[in-house]
């Protein structure tokens, strides 16, 4: 249940010193068995050593909830933007706010999404529609967008959220389909 | 040379060198050598209270969790760093907090610096 902790919004102690506290990495996707918890703690402005010793006592809270090892990383809003930042792209685009439960793009008023786009025109009638049924459910069963609050926004593209990424990459591979995936922040 | 003067030396070794970076601000250089110092402080300082030192990482983090919580604090909050430290440009501050720590280990070892 490692995937929805930013979902329960565990109570943690924190200063105001916080500004979130983001879980990301493997530990979001739903579909995979993470090895370890990646955290992110954003700070507004403070010294860092400030921020490094907040950091470890949230880690400590955060450990108490977990059975596998907690990786924390911390940063201000300047330094998370920072070049330097290898992780900042996984952080802003699939980053889950422990505090709010919600994405972390949307603190800025993001939503990120994954747009899977796919076509079936090489595929033969009966596969056509399998797929679909995959997609879409049958007889009163969940298809996957339904079961992961997917959207088909028009024949050959669906839109997901970021964490449901490699059950939908999975799922459509297995049909030898044509397609590609695109990220996108919407505003 | 026995375990304690090797440690003792190896410590200020590493410390001095933090120090000779830091001064030509290669911050990174600093922040792993420092790092280096408060390991082998700390593995002094196990010394010095359990007669025994760690012979690795995962042995250093079990013993210090368990018996040296301050220690353990110290190490768990810079180690990320001291592995990052060849894809991430380390700055100033940070070499800064782990000299600082290294310095905390000095003490608790009783070693001049």
């Amino acid at each position: 249940m490692m995937q929805k902790l930013w979902l329960k919004k565990p109570i943690l102690n924190y200063s105001k010193d916080v500004f979130d506290i983001v879980q990301f990495g493997s530990s979001v996707e739903e579909g995979k068995t993470p090895n370890d918890l990646d955290i992110s703690i954003i700070f507004n402005k403070i010294p860092l050593k400030e921020q490094l010793d907040q950091a470890q006592e949230i880690k400590k809270q955060l450990e108490k909830l977990v059975e596998i090892p907690v990786h924390i990383n911390s940063f201000d809003l300047y330094s998370l933007f920072n070049s330097s930042n290898f992780a900042k792209e996984s952080i802003l685009f699939s980053g889950k706010s422990i505090i709010h439960g919600d994405d972390f793009a949307k603190r800025f008023g993001f939503s990120p999404k994954i747009q899977i786009y796919y076509s079936l025109k090489k595929m033969k009638k009966k596969d056509k529609v399998r797929f679909n049924y995959m997609l879409s459910g049958k007889g009163g069963e969940y298809g996957l967008l339904r079961e992961h609050k997917g959207e088909l926004l028009k024949p050959g593209l669906i839109e997901i959220n970021p964490e449901f990424k490699n059950i939908f990459v999975n799922s459509i591979k297995e049909y030898k389909v044509d397609f590609k995936v695109k990220s996108v922040m919407l505003g | 040379m026995n375990k304690k003067e090797i440690l003792t030396k190896t410590a200020k070794e590493y410390f001095s060198s933090g120090n000779d970076e830091f001064n030509k601000e290669r911050y990174n250089s600093a922040v792993v050598l420092y790092f280096k110092a408060l390991i082998s402080f700390s593995d002094l300082y196990v010394l010095q209270k359990t007669g025994n030192t760690p012979s690795s990482h995962n042995e250093r983090f079990k013993i210090t969790k368990e018996k040296f919580p301050e220690v353990y604090n110290l190490l768990d909050k810079d180690f990320p760093f001291y592995q990052s430290s060849y894809v991430q440009i380390m700055s100033k501050e940070l070499a800064e907090v782990v000299k600082d720590d290294a310095k905390v280990m000095a003490e608790k070892t009783n070693t001049k610096l």
